[in-house]
């Protein structure tokens, strides 16, 4: 079965600056697939370039039909949902009107009322602050509203961009655990990850990425964690040499 | 003391056609983060329109009213696809300059169709003013009123009911997650261009209908009153837009009934400087925070 997500040659460029340089990789249904690398390795900006938020070279297939070229607007319309770096929370709504536009792309709008308990379900914090305004709520919250906003959509592929950032180990670990559990339910995940330790334990599948290509791709434990980590975060010429 | 109820009465009455104003120039600054200077001349391209059909054709007050908000809202378009589409939200100065340089452009094209100064403009009601005890009250400067209230209410239902509104407001919050949850923001805009334009309208043709002519200067007069209008009020709030346009309203018939008409423009600029000193953010400052620029987000107002 071909991967749900597959992008090949994939480049991405800001104004003038190209950041990915023909990045090719694969998002296995029903899996956990995470890209580890340093900051300013092109993490952000491959989410951003599935999505077509920025300036975009290559192929890029969801589900066996090309994206590339589509407007994000049409892409999320697809089931694809992102939570962006920074969470992406509507401050001035209510927690309700913030999860009501996630809903805001599906086009069958049977079922809304089962999906908010169902969020409410995973979210208790969310339904006692329901009609509070978003930008109030605590960065673990905010984090877990981007997430069950991401869900009201019922995507089929959830791209994550650093849900741990910022927030207390205690609330990661909350997040975390809610991740593992929507994938065991069926949600394909593709997550950005600084934490490589809390990525490679939950991920199915890992690429490695050093100034806009990928350096290495396998599964977690093909290779030692303390590898993994300084291959992310110092280099591969530095750790081959 | 009667003098200055019949001032004050006044001026909430012109202050409700600047609150108009005001309300489409906020709504079109809220959601793109832009300046349209064009916003006046294309109520003028309406007014035109609907002037050349009433002189023409002597068209009723009913159907010119129509025809000046449907050529407010097709000028609009175009100049949403020709100055505001094309450029993203960081690029608020070239969007500006280009709607300034729409603003000739319209202006002119309406003069080549009228060329004369001004034109007879069609009155609501007989123009006689209605005596209330010593007070005057003209029912077209009422409609203004009424029109304030009515859209004002009609402007909130919108964004607080449907789901149109919702999509708005996300917009206006955080343009880059509205995208990311689906919303077709390039398509929004459009429509609250149009629907800016169109309150727009209205306003012009209540305001021409009182003054019972139409002049050259209008889009001009009319991007003026409503930005001074917005920018006492707050940029991009509604309550702003309402307040700002009824207090420069009544800055201006104060100033006019107290040191005579020469003063009365010149009061709306000193408003606007005093309180743009005391109130940076103006005078619906709650909304303070939205006129920082968001995180990855960079907009340039002026």
């Amino acid at each position: 079965m071909p991967p749900l997500l597959e992008a090949s040659e994939l480049e991405a460029q800001y104004g003038w600056t190209k950041v990915l340089h023909g990045l090719s990789f694969g998002v296995e249904s029903g899996g956990i697939t995470t890209i580890l690398g340093a900051n300013g390795a092109g993490k952000t900006t491959t989410l951003r370039a599935v999505c077509q938020m920025v300036k975009t070279g290559g192929q890029v297939r969801f589900d066996g039909q090309r994206i590339d070229g589509k407007s994000t607007e049409q892409i999320v319309r697809l089931g694809i949902a992102h939570t962006p770096e920074g969470r992406g929370t509507f401050v001035s709504l209510s927690v309700e009107e913030n999860l009501r536009l996630g809903a805001y792309a599906r086009r069958d709008r049977t079922g809304l009322a089962e999906d908010y308990e169902r969020i409410f379900q995973y979210f208790p914090v969310l339904a006692q602050r329901r009609r509070q305004q978003a930008g109030t709520l605590s960065g673990g919250e905010q984090q877990m509203l981007a997430v069950a906003r991401a869900l009201m959509s019922r995507p089929r592929l959830l791209l994550m961009d650093e849900p741990s950032l910022g927030l207390a180990p205690l609330v990661v670990r909350e997040i975390f655990d809610i991740v593992t559990e929507l994938n065991r339910e069926g949600t394909t995940i593709f997550l950005v990850e600084q934490n490589a330790h809390l990525a490679l334990k939950v991920a199915h599948h890992f690429y490695l990425m050093e100034q806009g290509r990928v350096t290495f791709s396998g599964t977690p434990g093909q290779l030692a964690e303390d590898e993994v980590i300084r291959r992310a975060y110092l280099g591969s010429r530095q750790a081959a040499g | 003391m009667v003098d200055l109820i019949q001032s004050t009465l006044d001026g909430v009455m012109s202050g409700s056609s600047y609150g108009l104003l005001a309300l489409g120039f906020t709504l079109i600054f809220g959601v793109m983060r832009r300046l349209n200077l064009s916003y006046g001349p294309s109520i003028m391209v309406g007014a035109y329109l609907g002037t050349l059909l009433y002189v023409q054709f002597g068209l009723p007050s009913a159907l010119v009213a129509a025809v000046v908000v449907a050529g407010a809202i097709a000028a609009a378009v175009y100049v949403e696809r020709l100055c505001f589409a094309p450029f993203a939200v960081g690029a608020g100065i070239a969007s500006m300059v280009s709607s300034f340089a729409i603003w000739m452009q319209l202006e002119q094209a309406s003069i080549l169709v009228l060329p004369r100064h001004s034109y007879p403009f069609p009155t609501l009601g007989s123009g006689e003013p209605w005596q209330i005890g010593p007070l005057l009250l003209r029912a077209d400067q009422l409609a203004m009123l009424l029109a304030l209230l009515a859209l004002s209410a009609g402007l909130y239902v919108i964004l607080y009911r449907t789901r149109f509104g919702l999509a708005l407001r996300a917009i206006i919050d955080n343009r880059t997650a509205a995208l990311l949850v689906g919303i077709d923001v390039n398509a929004l805009m459009l429509k609250a261009f149009a629907l800016a334009s169109a309150i727009g309208g209205v306003a012009g043709f209540l305001v021409l209908a009182a003054n019972q002519q139409v002049t050259a200067m209008f889009g001009m007069w009319a991007t003026l009153k409503g930005l001074i209008a917005m920018m006492i009020g707050g940029l991009g709030s509604i309550p702003g837009a309402i307040v700002g346009g009824l207090v420069l309203g009544l800055v201006e018939t104060y100033a006019h009934a107290l040191f005579g008409p020469q003063i009365r423009d010149l009061s709306a600029y000193l408003a606007l400087f005093a309180i743009l000193v005391l109130w940076p953010h103006g005078l619906a400052g709650g909304r303070a925070e939205q006129a920082t620029p968001q995180r990855g987000e960079r907009w340039t107002t002026i």
